[in-house]
């Protein structure tokens, strides 16, 4: 009787259990029943030979490894790791952070490898503590500089990047002799943050937007109903709005693409044309010893463009290179069945835009006419952001200024190829949509209210609207 | 002094400076660092900002100051006080100011999660009449163009109406959305030449009712309403450009260190004798706050009379990159 009883309860409460399941919301996950969805050129330059040429060319470039001396030279002496397409992969070549196990399977942290790889010398390189084979990549920076103590001291901001690695003991590096910074005395002091690879699928149309439309754009959503404000990064050269990087620092894909080299792979180039010391060694006024300059061999800037070319794609630089890849990549391609179906994917589009999502994450914007090719001119560019930076508040604060972005502002990212990332948030805390969702919301942010109004709708609701975001 | 005395005392000087500047270097850890008990920063506080609200004094009310406490908001700045239920709480603080004039005053939303359809929020927001980017001159007119601008996402349940609350007249627009089964719920007044809205949002119609019930224990200025609040009485009244042409008596225009592009709105009080009392920043970098400021208290204007007698002003100035009002030189004011 009483095992009889005790049965009941517990079919009873399994099947509270399991219908709670049935109602609550998950994210689906990467998308992986479509193929990949990413990486492909404009049709209109697959139709030109010599555009093609140019982006497979850029192609290659973009995924080549890159060594201190040798056929490849420049590598360093401090970087984060040695190609562009290492970290930019997942699910294709100019992506984001990969992982092995997840579809479209491409391995683990590139980050996590390098020791194994022999990129590093493990006698004179550890892997931080923040780099795991299954995590994201990341580059580290830290807010604050320390002082004697080995206190950060909020009255010295630095929020530059610290490189993970050196090539020291590396037989190409001869005698440079460099240490890693202090990543455990950053973590100690809470002085220490990331950031993860932005994806550049669609990048070219990004660029192609005019200011124009832009603050049009701005204007239509400002009086809105729901805490939202939005401002603009302008570069300081010209003074037109800036767009590239997680707080829209960079104005141009050629100057991503030229600081990226420099600052993550330590090779200069024509748009900087030095190598990089640590901001901390700047501050100390010893720049980088003389037994790490021009370790190549080759003087400076490594990159540059090649008189002795014979076509467009091999006088031009590597980072003009990258440049053309990046412009050429076409928006990644959305599902409208997967997940969950063509309704939910339907409705959770509506339910985007009527819970104000769409306020910031605007689905799509105009291009204007285009010099370079036909797919990027007047064409409509489903990014799902309006480029502007907005306050996130402290909880995803991150204390480092950019341009006129300050320490909780950052660009909206943008949500296309959004089914196939497997990060989240500038600093790839989460893998689970929900989380970052949830994230949006904390004291000093903006998106408190959309946040709340997400909170507000039904499971099944939710669920359509990750799914939505899934099918992206 | 003896020229060989003043010279070793050059050297000495010399040399300290040299070890201070060393121990500066080195008082710099720079990116190395192992010292074993360092002092932690603390998580989740924005540490370095952007532009910013600010204020030149901190006696002065400002509109982003308003707070949540012992079930009331209260916000001085607008004379404004409103009961909530103890089931209702504020979990996090709004942004600062936007760069064009909308504040989020206070979030609030009713707590836990209840069984799940009787939940909502209530945005307590305001906007600055002088910085809208909205072609409206009031707070009426505002809630009329939102209206008008409404997406095919929503649906019109209530056009905008002016009804009674708290013995004021507001503006209430109530729409929603049928694929989120939400309703918004707008209550809009107008106090020192800003729309303060009330939004109210849940899926259960019956709460949002019994909210707008509430609402009549809220105490408000008595120039509260959808086109009237435009200040005086107690607070200076507020005028929209009287920062230009011949009120301008003396100018002095700020001398920017940095190269910035950026809206830098500013609201000042100008006493009765035409000078600058309070500036307030609503969005500013630090060294755009200080130029400005430096030039603003030079600032002479035109006294403001209202039935023969001098009385303080609020106005509107945009300095920075957005396009701002023409403000004639101080001497041609001074000619007209």
């Amino acid at each position: 009787m009483k095992t009889t009883k005790l049965a009941s309860v517990v079919a009873i409460l399994a099947a509270l259990f399991f219908t709670g399941m049935a109602f609550a919301q998950t994210d689906p996950g990467v998308r992986s029943n479509t193929g990949v969805n990413a990486g492909q050129p404009f049709a209109s330059v697959t139709a030109s030979p010599n555009d093609l040429a140019f982006f497979q060319t850029g192609l290659a470039q973009f995924n080549e490894h890159q060594t201190v001396t040798g056929d490849n030279p420049g590598l360093g002496p401090r970087f984060n790791l040695d190609s562009c397409g290492a970290c930019h992969s997942q699910p294709a070549p100019g992506g984001t952070s990969p992982a092995s196990g997840i579809f479209p399977n491409v391995g683990p942290n590139p980050q996590s490898q390098v020791i194994a790889n022999g990129v590093v010398n493990s006698n004179t390189n550890t892997i931080p503590y923040f780099v795991f084979a299954n995590g994201p990549v990341r580059e580290a920076r830290f807010p604050f500089f320390f002082d004697q103590f080995g206190n950060p001291n909020p009255n010295a901001p630095n929020g530059g990047v610290e490189d993970l690695f050196t090539v020291s003991g590396r037989t190409d590096a001869g005698s440079c002799s460099l240490p890693q910074p202090s990543f455990n005395t950053a973590r100690a002091t809470n002085n220490i943050i990331f950031r993860i690879p932005t994806p550049t699928f669609g990048t070219g149309l990004m660029a192609n937007i005019d200011d124009s439309t832009l603050l049009a754009n701005h204007a239509a959503q400002a009086n809105n109903r729901l805490g939202v404000g939005g401002a603009f990064n302008h570069n300081g050269n010209d003074g037109t709005i800036s767009r590239f990087g997680w707080k829209a620092q960079n104005k141009s894909l050629m100057i991503f693409a030229g600081e990226a080299y420099n600052v993550e792979m330590g090779i200069s180039n024509e748009l900087f044309t030095q190598d990089r010391p640590l901001p901390g060694e700047d501050q100390l006024g010893s720049g980088l010893p003389p037994s790490c300059l021009n370790l190549a061999g080759i003087g400076y800037p490594e990159d540059i463009t090649h008189s002795d070319g014979t076509t467009a794609s091999t006088v031009t630089s590597d980072v003009g290179l990258f440049n053309t890849f990046m412009q050429f990549l076409d928006q990644p391609t959305p599902s409208t069945t997967s997940p969950g179906g063509a309704t939910s994917i339907t409705n959770g589009r509506r339910l985007f835009s009527a819970i104000g999502c769409a306020l910031c994450h605007t689905p799509s914007l105009t291009t204007q006419a285009s010099k370079l090719t036909l797919g990027l001119g007047n064409a409509t560019a489903n990014l799902f952001s309006d480029i502007e930076i907005h306050h996130m508040g402290a909880g995803l604060a991150d204390n480092v200024s950019q341009g006129g972005a300050g320490g909780d502002q950052f660009r909206t990212a943008p949500l296309w190829g959004l089914g196939q990332r497997i990060f989240f948030l500038h600093d790839g805390r989460t893998a689970n949509l929900l989380g970052a969702i949830e994230a949006h919301q904390s004291n000093g942010s903006e998106a408190t209210q959309v946040e709340e109004n997400f909170d507000l709708l039904s499971p099944s609701q939710q669920q359509d609207l990750l799914n939505f975001l899934r099918s992206l | 002094m003896h020229p060989k005395f003043s010279r070793s005392l050059a050297l000495v000087c010399f040399a300290i400076s040299l070890t201070a500047h060393a121990q500066s270097s080195l008082q710099s850890g720079g990116d190395f660092s192992n010292s074993p008990q360092p002092n932690a920063l603390p998580s989740d506080v924005i540490l370095v900002k952007g532009a910013w609200s600010s204020a030149s004094d901190s006696v002065t009310p400002v509109p982003e100051l308003g707070r949540v406490a012992n079930n009331v908001f209260s916000n001085q700045y607008f004379g404004l006080t409103y009961a909530i239920s103890p089931d209702w709480t504020e979990k996090y603080s709004g942004p600062p100011p936007s760069d064009s004039g909308y504040y989020v005053l206070a979030q609030i939303r009713l707590a836990g999660t209840s069984n799940g359809t009787r939940r909502g929020s209530i945005l307590i927001a305001a906007q600055d009449l002088f910085f809208t980017l909205t072609p409206a001159g009031n707070a009426l007119e505002l809630i009329d163009y939102d209206k008008e601008s409404l997406n095919a996402d929503y649906k019109v349940e209530q056009p905008p109406t002016l009804v009674r609350i708290a013995n004021h007249s507001f503006v209430r627009f109530d729409y929603g959305s049928p694929v989120a089964e939400l309703h918004w719920h707008v209550l809009a007044t107008q106090i020192r030449c800003h729309m303060v809205q009330f939004v109210l949002t849940s899926r259960d119609t019956k709460l949002v009712e019994s909210l707008i019930q509430e609402m009549s224990k809220m105490t408000l200025p008595a120039e509260a309403g959808p086109i009237s609040g435009r200040g005086g009485g107690e607070v200076p009244v507020c005028i929209k450009d009287y920062a230009r042409g011949e009120n301008v008596l003396e100018r002095v225009d700020p001398v920017f260190g940095e190269r910035r592009f950026n809206p830098a709105p500013v609201r000042i009080i100008i006493d009765k004798q035409g000078k600058v009392k309070h500036i307030h920043f609503l969005s500013a970098f630090p060294d755009q706050v200080k130029a400005i400021t430096d030039a603003l208290f030079q600032w002479r204007f035109r006294p403001c009379l209202r039935d023969g007698k001098p009385v303080e002003v609020e106005t509107g100035i945009m300095f920075g990159r957005a396009p701002r009002p023409a403000i004639l030189p101080a001497s041609q004011a001074v000619s007209e």
